[in-house]
């Protein structure tokens, strides 16, 4: 479902090029919880980057859903973006201003849905998370938690091929950081392909499968090999 | 999607009030300025018989001694001597109508005794006047050929004058009498609406005459001809006394003191311009028309182009404003750019989410329009205030001798200035947002999002 074949990326400034990814050969199949894992500047965030259909890159190939995305208009990725890919980020970023419902209301609005269809989707997702009760709250309103609740609320809300998850619980509590973690798995056990990145090895774990990124490297660990370079580590 | 586009540029526009209040006064400033403006330009451009100004000409013949000035095109140029009027009229040419007039003065009395005699000025013209400047009638006629040829005492007043001496009745076949002559009214003008009085080649604001006298009554009686006029050779002298020399004495003088028009169809031009030119020589094989045979036919477009492009005022105010406005829209760029880029967060996020670099350009032109619309509305509502200042400006430097009526029409908003202000006003402000709305759809998905 998601497969890159020798994916570079480079970084160029006037005075360095940085090799953020190098040579990335990859495949995740349709169902699967993967977590990636690495140190800090690594480039696991341009890795979601780049599965997300965010960034460009110069070499290889990405093949979504059985078609290539490499070279597509920005008005395609967008699409794309918008259509098969639900994104979580470490800070929520929800729109402040706006009540929960409309939040969650953003990418479905691009879709150019039905208001109908709409409301069903943003009544279910926040269902899903369990904040039916709060849609017309503001973000500011609610916990950290409960604001990244929202946020894989609509991550979910447009049934995506899979959701891109940067660092998720980064900002949370443990005990919230769990509860999200919990919410992702279960989303997960219904079909959902999840790719998240995170620091919190406990977490990392709890995937099927963990890809590991040193130096814009990526080396791929079924889980059970996994485990034993995590423990080891 | 556009309705959500609307909604969210409405959102934006209320979310920081003060900013969207400053980039609408910016614009509105400016452009209530630039409308003042090209309004008062606009109104004193207007041609007075739009319908046939190009077909309606001032005739000048320059007779005058080989010694005089070289003379520039419409500059203080001769007008025509009582002679050449004469014999010009004589010349048939069907689907041609000439006129031609001066400006006499005397003292007006009526038998109503509670009205006071009045010093008043008069048009003295012909016949032709009427069918060729076309001014409305309330009451009765102007006077046939017929009429004038007899010399008979009639005369033409202004609704404003049948209003003062005789209460707004219809005065035909009432009298009136200049100095010592009775003249029987056979005609009531209705107001008459003249972007500018060109029939005296004045091109001023000020308002047409209230009485019109046949040229031969007024020849006949030695009416006096008003105000200065230029003489040559022989006759130089009779400039500085015309006052109290007799008509008689002009009307053989080398001294032109008649304005004279002609209403020309565009095909008898040629023609037309022909029968002058003979005259001319003709003329000249008796002695006069010594120079070089110059002569201008020049319609009223063209004059009123020249007199519009010599107001050094509207020029200069002109300029002046654009520049303003340019640099009230210089600020909008800032302001709006300021007020763009505080959203590159929110863009950059639901550029991720999936909207399109069109979509985002869509929300932010929309948010301009509005503003450019709202801009526009109030910039209409200045530049009214403006206008009417302007007008305060004129009436008080004219120390209040003209009538707020008669200058009006050049401070007056219409429809085509309020659709221009109102385009003008929008397509800028679009003009004045490319930058900043080409900068915010060009922030990268998710670049604004790294996690703090
Ligand atoms: N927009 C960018 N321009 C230049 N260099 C970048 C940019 N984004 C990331 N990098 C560089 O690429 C490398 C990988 O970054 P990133 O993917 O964010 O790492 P991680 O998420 O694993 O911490 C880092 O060296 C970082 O400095
Ligand atoms: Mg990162």
């Amino acid at each position: 479902m998601l497969r890159m074949e020798n994916v570079s990326k480079i970084y160029r400034t006037d005075l360095v090029e940085t090799h953020a990814l190098r040579k990335v050969d990859l495949h995740i199949k349709s169902g699967e919880f993967v977590s990636v894992t690495g140190p800090s500047g690594s480039g696991k965030t341009t890795f979601l980057n780049l599965a997300g259909a965010l960034e460009t890159f110069e070499e290889g190939d990405y093949f979504l859903d059985g078609h290539n995305v490499k070279g597509l208009s920005d008005d395609k990725l967008s699409e794309i973006r918008n259509q098969k890919i639900g994104f979580i980020f470490q800070s929520f970023n929800l729109l402040p201003d706006l009540p929960l419902f409309d939040n969650v209301d953003v990418p479905l609005r691009y879709r150019g849905m039905s208001a109908k269809e709409r409301k069903e989707r943003i009544e279910h997702a926040l269902e899903t998370v369990g904040l039916a009760s709060r849609m017309q709250h503001l973000p500011t309103q609610l916990s950290g938690g409960q604001q990244q609740r929202v946020a894989i609320a609509r991550a979910i809300a447009g049934d995506p091929l899979f959701l891109l998850a940067d660092e998720p619980t980064g900002n949370l509590d443990s005990l919230m950081a769990q509860q999200v973690m919990e919410l992702l798995e279960d989303i997960n056990s219904k079909g959902t392909t999840i790719i998240m990145v995170t620091h919190d090895d406990q977490l990392a774990r709890r995937a099927h499968r963990n890809i590991q990124i040193f130096d814009g490297q990526v080396s791929d660990i079924e889980k059970s090999v996994a485990d034993d370079v995590i423990r080891s580590a | 999607m556009f309705s959500y586009n609307f909604h969210l540029a409405l959102k934006s526009l209320k979310e920081r009030p003060a900013l969207t209040l400053l980039t609408i006064l910016a614009i509105a400033t400016g452009l209530g300025l630039y409308t003042t403006v090209k309004t008062m330009s606009y109104q004193s451009g207007q041609v007075p018989l739009a319908h046939k100004s190009k077909n309606v000409f001032l005739l000048q013949m320059d007779n005058r001694e080989v010694t005089a000035d070289a003379v520039e095109h419409q500059a203080r140029m001769v007008d025509t001597t009582y002679k050449d009027t004469l014999n010009l009229m004589q010349m048939e040419m069907p689907g041609v109508k000439q006129t031609f007039n001066w400006s006499t003065y005397g003292i007006l009395n009526v038998e109503d005794e509670n009205i006071n005699p009045l010093r008043t000025f008069a048009a003295v013209t012909n016949s032709a006047f009427f069918t060729m400047f076309e001014p409305p009638f309330l009451h009765g006629n102007g006077w046939d050929k017929a009429t004038e040829e007899s010399g008979e005492a009639v005369i033409v007043i202004s609704k404003l004058m049948n209003d003062k001496l005789f209460g707004g009745r219809n005065s035909v076949g009432e009298s009136v009498r200049i100095n010592t002559h009775v003249l029987k009214i056979i005609g009531v003008l209705d107001t008459w609406h003249l972007t500018h009085k060109f029939y005296d080649r004045s091109f001023s604001r000020a308002r047409p005459d209230n009485f019109f006298i046949p040229y031969s009554f007024a020849m006949q009686n030695g009416l006096p001809r008003r105000a200065g006029f230029d003489c040559w050779a022989a006759n130089a002298d009779i400039a500085r006394s015309f006052r109290t020399e007799n008509t008689e004495r002009l009307i053989n003088s080398e001294c032109a003191w008649v304005t004279f028009w002609a209403e020309v169809p565009e095909e008898k031009f040629a023609d037309y311009r022909q029968q002058i030119i003979s005259y001319m020589e003709s003329e000249r094989a008796l002695g006069r028309f010594p120079r070089e045979l110059v002569m201008y036919l020049t319609n009223l477009n063209d004059q009123l182009a020249y007199v519009h492009g010599r107001n050094q005022f509207l020029n200069t105010f002109s300029v002046l404003a654009t520049l303003f406005f340019a640099v009230c829209l210089l600020n909008a760029v800032g302001i709006l750019l300021a007020k763009f880029m505080r959203r590159k967060k929110e863009v950059s996020l639901r550029r991720a989410l999936g909207a399109k670099k069109k979509t985002i350009i869509m929300q932010h032109l929309l948010e301009v329009i509005i503003i450019g619309f709202l801009g526009g509305v109030l910039g209409i509502v200045i530049s009214y205030f403006g206008l009417q200042g302007m007008m305060s400006i004129r009436l008080y430097s004219s120390d209040y001798t003209v009538r707020v009526e008669d200058v009006l029409p050049y401070f007056q908003l219409n429809w085509t200035m309020i659709g221009h202000a109102f385009l003008t006003g929008i397509i800028c402000t679009i003009v004045a947002s490319i930058y900043p709305i080409w900068r915010l759809c060009n922030v990268p998905p998710a670049s604004q999002l790294k996690s703090q």
